[in-house]
């Protein structure tokens, strides 16, 4: 029995959906599919091989700067997420704490936030330069030695982890300093009664109570680094013949590997396996989300 | 304790805490202050040792000069027809869809919804090659329509305008019904003013990240007619690595970044919020 408002309520939805599956569902699959192939984007797809498993295969056994690439979006995701947290943290309490100009402290910590990743690239590859660069120009003038930055293979993920952790602070700080203000005034009065210190307030009251967004911001700001690509891209690609990915493929990273062998070199196939090792790993990240927070309730 | 040692612990935590504060607001600003000042000065300036800190004479030219190098003025049309037309289109499908799924009975509603929700765990690169196909079929590579359709739906905005809207209350449709209204004009006339704040955080926030994304347009732009912003700032990027152009690229990364730093610093309290949101309800 279809009342006029159920007909309303499906015209309403019904385009949504089907856009949603045109351009988000339709395509997960369609990467499994052509995971499992050799296909280039232009022949059709009726014409595309069927391989197996054997762009899996290929990209773990025999694909040296897939593996490269890989370690190094790990260690990204860990540092900088890590660093991030901390960093987030320190400065939502202070934020939080009573202030002088706290209106102007938090645009400053949000201004990379809104900024285009490419630009801030730009910014602190103009920064980091080797040879003209101010950050070096201050080292050499205060006496110390010059370093190479971005054009060390040792270095060079540092300054990229550098950047996002200076681009992400802001958000941290947002969710944290949100997670904070959630706190009843009544737990910080209680813990002062009874004699707490800030710092065993810190410990036994505020931080296990940011618990939830803690999870939160660790998850959500995981499945985003392990996306890392604009910051790379910006900082360590050349002219339009390198793949970039930094000296010795030092920043190499997972999306920027990808984004080569799909579009500069044609071969969906593995590009598509690498997309499902991405899936994969984020899917495990969100179970262990879920978990926790079931744990939780 | 007595109250002299209070005070000194008092007046150190001070110290500190601005100390703290100073120090990250510095690393915050260098970058934006080296821009700035990097952008107006001449080539000759921007390597001397010991390096100036401003400009002697600011060059304000290298801001005309770096429009003969990309058409800045039309990247910045693009940007914003792009940007304004897709966070219409979110701003539309959120609160359409959310409506539908907040006050009406359907069959398969919930599955419907589950299914949108499950969108939200599938990160765009992971499907790109396939939207870069599905896009090329349509026959919409190097065109707008490749540029903005992709983006005209968010399942975030449809889950979170569905939360604001379940707090309307139902009376108020039922009021415009017996006044004969039909459901898209008690959604269009009722139901969309009524949402505003919602639909402030969400257009903040999305019109910040559709005017900074560049690797989609950097797949779909081909010719430079079709330049976002980003994707001519990377064309600036990629003109010269020579300390002689630095001064045009940070001139031209200037005038990149100030639509969005103006929108945020007068919209701060929507972005904020709309950040804030998402993660007190995860």
């Amino acid at each position: 029995m279809l009342n006029q408002k159920t007909i309303w309520a499906f015209i309403f939805v019904i385009p949504i959906v089907l856009y949603l599956v045109i351009f988000s569902l339709g395509p997960i699959l369609f990467s499994f599919w052509v995971s499992l192939n050799d296909w280039n984007l232009i022949a059709p797809l009726g014409e595309m091989k069927f391989r197996g498993l054997e762009n899996y295969a290929y990209i773990f056994q025999q694909d040296d700067r897939f593996r490269q690439a890989l370690l190094n979006t790990i260690r990204f995701t860990i540092l900088g997420v890590g660093a991030n947290t901390i960093l987030g943290l320190a400065g939502a309490l202070l934020l939080n704490s009573r202030l002088r100009y706290r209106g102007l402290w938090r645009t400053i910590f949000f201004l990379p936030m809104v900024t285009a990743p490419l630009a801030l690239g730009m910014m602190w590859g103009t920064l980091l330069n080797k040879n003209f660069g101010l950050i070096n120009r201050i080292l050499l003038a205060i006496g110390l030695p010059a370093q190479p930055f971005l054009s060390s293979p040792d270095q060079a993920l540092y300054c990229i982890i550098l950047i996002a952790v200076y681009q992400y602070v802001g958000y941290y700080i947002v969710v944290f300093t949100a997670g904070l203000q959630g706190i009843p005034q009544e737990y910080f009065d209680a813990a002062a009664v009874d004699g707490a210190n800030s710092i065993q307030t810190f410990w036994h009251i505020t931080l296990p109570l940011l618990r939830p967004v803690l999870l939160f911001l660790v998850v959500t700001n995981t499945i985003g680094a392990l996306q890392v690509f604009d910051i790379v891209f910006a900082t360590t690609t050349g002219g339009a013949e390198t793949s970039g990915g930094g000296p010795a493929g030092a920043t190499m990273v997972l999306v920027l590997h990808m984004y080569n062998n799909a579009f500069k070199f044609f071969r969906m196939g593995r590009a598509s396996a690498m997309a499902i090792v991405l899936f994969a790993i984020i899917f495990i990240v969100t179970l262990i989300q879920l978990r926790l927070v079931r744990e939780r309730d | 304790m007595d109250s002299k040692n209070v005070n000194v612990l008092h007046v150190l935590g001070q110290v500190l805490k601005y100390a703290a504060l100073i120090l990250l607001g510095i690393w915050m600003l260098l970058p934006f202050y080296w821009m700035i000042s990097a952008s107006l000065m001449t080539s000759k300036e921007i390597i001397q040792m010991p390096p100036p800190l401003v400009p002697v004479a600011p060059q304000w030219h290298n801001y005309v000069r770096v429009t003969e190098v990309v058409d800045l003025g039309r990247s910045y049309l693009n940007s914003i027809l792009v940007t304004s037309l897709t966070v219409l289109g979110i701003l539309f499908t959120s609160s359409l869809a959310g409506f539908a799924f907040a006050k009406y009975q359907f069959p398969g509603r919930n599955v419907l919804f589950s299914m949108i929700l499950a969108t939200m765990m599938i990160p765009f690169f992971v499907i790109l090659i396939p939207v870069f196909y599905v896009v090329k079929q349509f026959g919409w590579t190097n065109n707008y329509a490749g540029l903005i359709m992709p983006g005209l739906v968010s399942a975030y905005g449809i889950f979170m305008m569905r939360q604001f809207i379940l707090t309307l209350p139902d009376e108020l449709l039922d009021a415009a019904r017996i006044d004969g209204a039909n459901e898209f004009r008690i959604y269009w006339q009722i139901i969309l003013p009524l949402t505003g704040p919602a639909l402030a955080t969400l257009g903040v926030f999305n019109m910040i990240s559709v005017w900074n994304s560049f690797l989609w347009p950097l797949l779909i732009a081909q010719s430079p007619d079709l330049y976002t912003v980003p994707l001519a700032l990377n064309n600036l990027r990629t003109y010269g690595m020579e300390a002689q152009v630095l001064n045009l690229q940070m001139a031209g990364t200037v005038a990149s970044v100030i639509p969005t730093l103006i929108v945020f610093i007068f919209l701060q309290r929507y972005f904020t919020q709309g950040i804030a949101l998402t993660g007190l309800k995860g």
